[in-house]
């Protein structure tokens, strides 16, 4: 199997790196070059910008290009479509403004390499990714930028694949550890149905305490983003029933902290809801180690994780062996294709034919 | 003459056009020599300059040697090919920034700064929002169409966007110190994350600022702007009134 085979089904593919230089744009072009190989047609856009020659922070990298096929889609901005000097039909003005310009939709005419540098915002994202699937592409690759995780959220795309590498940590199990947590976080439980759906229909604020018996106790504005121990503590106090928090918009680290040791502190558990895992900023601590401590994350809507891809080399640093890397990545994390599409056993396509 | 100047082969000026010569200098750990000097200009010459000239050199302290030196640049830019959006932006001084905000978007911008995470340089934003300013430049503070809300250093981004979010916030300037550690790049990244997870991206302008950041490194952060060294108040302030002004006239 390769990766082009496992996202088949997704018509918006997101790509998210766990952070800068994991090897994201190598997956992109390995992808791409397995669509151009079984004729699909595709769209391509991107979160920060692709096909650029250098690292933008650290010169001495160098990138890979992005080719795309005749009859790719684009969103790109004017000055970087001109630049690539390939031939296109112009297809929308989309009116979306980046730092590099207003983003347009194009359709190459020729193959070649093109600096692809589309919408940053989730909505807009999504628009032109909408936008390329209405013009003819039968599969939108979202390609991410540093370890921006927003475009991968389930109100943007339909399937994930997540690149991990060694430029994570020096030493190997670190860099197992740390993506172990990050595939927990993309992973998180969906929230039973039932009784929740139920009670939180028409929720009327963007926090709210749910009992079991469906209550609602919406919390004043900006509660999660800001509140101390002390405030979520005298909150659990008003509210001993209550079971499940729900939370509309952002669950920063420092409030999953302070309300674990609220709950500590008078023996009771809580579930808290998100919408969906790109709500949740941990720092340091995973999912799992939270749940270990009788607080479950679940959220409402899940991105399908499709894959798993490895840079074994964190740039101008150290490596490591990338089959012993998978080997412990893949004991380590269940029923995800694990992959190093640079590895030479790598089943995809190549295009100078040596695949 | 401006007219004679070749925008798509653009190189140095110094006595005519085109000319390339570059006035350069810079220290060499080695002592104050004839020797030191030769070496200055065998670098010159790898860095690709033409009949280098070591113009004036002196002993820094011991074991070093300090060197101006001219050169001869034959490379050229073109151009004619930085031209077009992203690159053309014409900065309005303090009044006509005034005028532009009264005429197009008619209330005070509200912007929201600080330097986040662990970063305690508080220079950069004080810059740019403080009254005092910044080479001479009025900082948006003492600007009528701004309401500015500086929130120091080191704050986290979860305090950031809960005062952005109460106060109403059009724009959030961050400074950071961007280095080549991860930590310092996803700082600002979890920023824009955050005001996504809240549901507020579309409703807030964000810009980045410190001695690293472009137009590019914005792009990869996913800000609206990025400003560098060199940038003025009155830089910044042109920017975020025709940005808002853009999405106003979008949005109605």
């Amino acid at each position: 199997m390769a990766l082009a085979d496992l996202t088949a089904s997704v018509s918006r593919l997101a790509l998210v790196g766990l952070a800068k230089n994991t090897g994201k744009t190598e997956t992109l072009s390995a992808l791409l070059a397995e669509l151009d190989a079984r004729g699909t047609p595709v769209g391509v856009t991107s979160i920060g910008r692709d096909g650029e020659e250098r690292d933008v922070i650290d010169s001495r990298i160098e990138k890979p290009r992005v080719l795309l096929s005749a009859g790719s889609l684009v969103a790109t901005t004017d000055g970087l479509l001109r630049a690539s000097g390939l031939a296109h039909e112009l297809l929308r003005q989309t009116g979306i403004r980046t730092p590099l310009g207003r983003v347009l939709l194009a359709r190459l005419r020729e193959p070649g390499a093109i600096e692809v540098a589309g919408p940053s915002a989730a909505a807009e994202v999504r628009a032109v990714s909408d936008a390329m699937l209405e013009d003819g592409a039968e599969q939108v690759l979202i390609d991410g930028a540093v370890d921006r995780r927003a475009a991968s959220s389930p109100a943007v795309a339909d399937g994930l694949i997540v690149a991990t590498g060694a430029v994570l940590a020096a030493d190997i199990a670190d860099v197992v550890s740390q993506t172990v947590d990050a595939v927990d976080l993309v992973r998180l439980e969906k929230v039973e149905p039932g009784a929740l759906a139920a009670a939180s229909a028409g929720v009327p604020a963007a926090s709210v305490l749910v009992a079991e018996r469906p209550e609602l106790l919406a919390l004043p504005p900006r509660f999660v983003l800001s509140a101390d121990g002390e405030q979520i503590g005298r909150l659990l106090d008003a509210n001993p029933q209550a079971h499940w928090l729900l939370i509309e918009g952002a669950l920063p680290d420092s409030f999953l902290g302070a309300l674990l040791g609220a709950l500590r502190g008078r023996g009771r558990e809580l579930v808290v809801v998100v919408q969906d895992s790109t709500r949740v900023f941990l720092s340091g601590r995973g999912p799992g180690w939270y749940r270990r401590q009788g607080l479950r994350i679940e959220v409402r809507e899940q991105t399908e994780l499709k894959a798993i891809t490895v840079n074994p080399v964190a740039p101008r640093s150290h490596s490591f062996d990338s089959v012993q890397l998978r080997a412990l990545l893949g004991g380590a994390i269940a029923d995800v294709p694990i992959f190093d599409v640079r590895d030479p056993d790598y089943r995809g396509v190549r295009r100078d034919g040596a695949g | 003459m401006p007219r004679s100047v070749d925008l798509a082969a653009v190189r140095p000026y110094a006595d005519h056009l085109g000319d390339g010569l570059v006035q350069m200098s810079f220290t060499l750990p080695v002592p104050y020599s004839l020797a030191a000097r030769r070496a200055a200009l065998e670098l010159a010459v790898a860095m690709g300059f033409e009949q280098p000239e070591v113009v004036h050199y002196e002993p820094l302290t011991e074991g070093y040697t300090y060197f101006v030196m001219y050169g001869r640049c034959v490379q050229s830019v073109d151009f004619t090919a930085l031209q077009g959006e992203g690159f053309d932006i014409e900065y309005m001084d303090e009044e006509e920034i005034e005028r532009f905000a009264a005429a197009h978007i008619g209330r005070k911008v509200v912007v929201v700064g600080a330097s986040t995470g662990s970063d305690t340089h508080s220079v950069g934003i004080d810059a740019m929002l403080n009254l005092k300013g910044y080479h001479g430049h009025h900082g948006l503070e003492g600007y009528r169409a701004f309401e500015t809300h500086n929130l120091g250093s080191q704050v986290p981004n979860s305090a950031l966007v809960a005062k952005a979010i109460e106060v109403g916030a059009d724009v959030i300037l961050v400074s950071q110190t961007v280095t080549q550690q991860n930590l310092h790049v996803h700082n600002l990244t979890e920023l824009v994350e955050m005001v996504e997870a809240e549901g507020r991206r579309g409703d807030m302008i964000l810009a980045c600022g410190g001695p690293r950041v472009s137009n590019e490194l914005a792009k990869e952060l996913g800000y609206d702007a990025g400003f560098s060294k060199g940038t003025e108040p009155q830089h910044l302030a042109t920017f975020i009134v025709r940005e808002l002004a853009a999405r106003v006239s979008a949005s109605s």
